[in-house]
């Protein structure tokens, strides 16, 4: 069973006289321990579909099942689903982190000692106990960001809402944040996480989903999508200078040489041929070109822009 | 329901504490009001003097008109901050709803001025040796206004959600409850009269004087219909309010400000 069932969702806005088709046909699944990167550029439709996800904007049309339940009908659903939204504070800033975890544990379905509980937990793993009573207000832009997701782990929720998670945190700030996500995963929960930051998206999901004006143009595993957009090129680091027959026989193979770099463009057989002809020269380093999640980003959204 | 009443009590409590020149400034306030009308300060009521010249009368008109106004705007101011600071969501993310989490909300406010009031009630009767006859029956008119009054509260939240500013509406609503409360509909005749049963808080307050200004005794048939006017408000006021949910939810107005 998918932890997360989103299908063919759409939403219209009309605002001042004009329509805005923010979200057309979108559909996501996630399951148990996976982290979907929710990608798209400003206003593409991320923050309703996320929204939509978590009943807090009702969908024209399409379906959302979180554990196979609607959380537009049955309010009991949200018990199943924990979020951080984008541009909220997420807690409230005149409570300590320990207040605002058991508020918002009893406002989830918990009891006040069992949200206490819960709370005191996570504020020791999230490396916030010793700041457990000070008020919310005067902890760091990174300690907030992570009291807002222990509060929405706090339940116990199957589905994390991650809504630009790293936004406006400095550097040590983000990877904290990323780490927690890994753990998280690691640990069965799923997450969607939209994020502007791609080389964090590229290192925390296992799939990928890109939105550009409310459609989908790309999905898949994310290994798989940036092998699709990755090329046939490969760099071997040889520590000998290559003598002249070498290079020769290396070029008939259609490989270039250069500052102690061998340069292949082909597939996997001829890379093998090469590497014959090298042999048996010291080899330090051979890989293949790697498309990162930037490029496919830029790539697919050009593309889809041009089309 | 009980332990969501329990935890926004304790929030409130919290959060005055957190600020406690706002605390000391309401007490000063409830103190010098208090204080003025045990000293003879007719004026000092406002709208409560309606409730005769006793002072008993004018303490319980007081504590009406103060609570009706503190029901009527205290969800409606609430939802603006939230929606402002970005914590509105989160409260909606709740399995019990927004109306339950609000109503507990209003619950445990009301609770926590009620306490102010009182406390400072009992320490000035202390203090000043004053004595005041409470007509204990005098509770449930009041009663039942403040559940029209939360009704009328639950409406304006409704226009506070779906529109996010209408501070300057809210103000021009005092002048509406002092009409509400101050018009003595159950003088009237003919459609008066009928307009004082049907508007919110009209009934209770109505009684109120009766008891309180004119000395009449308990009416068991008014006080069934200050009640079903109370609840009949409070009822309308929450599926107003969880309409304009819906429709807030439609048209993905929730999280903006």
């Amino acid at each position: 069973m998918a932890v997360l069932r989103a299908e063919n969702l759409h939403k219209t806005f009309r605002s001042r006289g004009r329509v805005v088709q923010a979200v057309s046909g979108v559909s996501l699944r996630v399951e148990r321990g996976e982290v979907l990167a929710f990608l798209g550029p400003n206003g593409a439709g991320k923050t309703t579909t996320i929204k939509m996800v978590a009943g807090l904007v009702r969908p024209d049309r399409g379906l959302v099942r979180i554990e196979e339940r609607d959380p537009h009908r049955d309010p009991w659903t949200l018990r199943r689903l924990g979020a951080v939204l984008e541009g909220n504070r997420n807690v409230y800033w005149r409570l300590t982190p320990l207040e605002n975890l058991e508020y918002f544990g009893v406002l989830r379905g918990l009891t006040a000692g069992a949200a206490r509980r819960r709370g005191e937990l996570l504020l020791r793993r999230f490396d916030l106990d010793h700041k457990k009573n000070a008020l919310t207000q005067q902890l760091s832009r990174g300690m907030q960001q992570k009291l807002a997701i222990a509060v929405s782990l706090v339940h116990e929720p199957a589905l994390l809402l991650l809504d630009e998670p790293t936004l406006g945190l400095d550097v040590e700030a983000a990877e904290t944040v990323k780490q927690i996500v890994r753990e998280l995963a690691a640990e069965g929960q799923a997450i969607v996480l939209t994020t502007h930051h791609l080389d964090v998206a590229q290192q925390l999901s296992d799939r990928v989903a890109i939105i550009r004006e409310g459609r989908i143009v790309a999905k898949d595993r994310t290994k798989t999508l940036l092998a699709r957009f990755s090329g046939e090129q490969y760099e071997i680091e040889v520590a000998a200078e290559l003598d002249e027959p070498r290079r020769r026989r290396v070029a008939g193979l259609g490989a270039e040489v250069a500052d102690g770099h061998v340069v292949y463009v082909g597939d996997p057989e001829g890379l093998w041929q090469v590497l014959e002809v090298l042999r048996p020269l010291p080899i330090l380093r051979v890989e293949k070109d790697r498309a990162d999640l930037t490029e496919v980003f830029l790539k697919l959204v050009r593309e889809e822009a041009d089309a | 329901m009980l332990r969501v009443i329990a935890i926004e009590f304790k929030r409130g409590l919290l959060n005055l504490r957190r600020y406690p020149l706002e605390m000391v400034g309401q007490l000063v306030v409830i103190t010098l009001i208090f204080y003025g009308l045990f000293l003879g300060a007719r004026y000092i009521a406002g709208p409560a003097a309606q409730f005769g010249g006793r002072l008993d009368a004018l303490v319980v008109g007081y504590v009406l008109w103060t609570l009706s106004l503190f029901a009527i705007g205290d969800l409606s101011w609430g939802l603006m901050n939230e929606a402002r600071e970005g914590t509105l969501e989160q409260v909606f993310l709740s399995p019990y709803g927004p109306a339950r989490v609000y109503l507990a909300r209003n619950a445990a406010s009301l609770l926590i001025m009620l306490g102010f009031n009182l406390v400072i009630l009992f320490v000035l009767l202390f203090l000043t040796g004053a004595h005041l006859h409470f007509a204990g029956a005098a509770v449930w008119p009041l009663a039942a206004a403040l559940l029209g009054a939360y009704g009328v509260g639950f409406m304006l939240g409704a226009l506070a959600l779906y529109f996010k500013r209408i501070q300057a509406f809210l103000n021009l609503f005092q002048f509406v409850m002092m009409f509400l409360v101050m018009t003595p509909f159950e003088r009237l005749e003919g459609l008066g009269r009928l307009a004082g049963m049907l508007l919110p808080i009209t009934p209770g307050a109505g009684m109120l004087r009766g008891l309180l200004a004119r000395g009449e005794p308990f009416d068991m048939h008014l006080f069934a219909l200050a009640l079903a006017n109370g609840l009949v408000y409070l009822l309308v006021g929450l599926w107003v309010f969880t309409y304009a949910v819906r429709l807030t939810k439609e048209r993905g107005l929730l999280g903006g400000y």
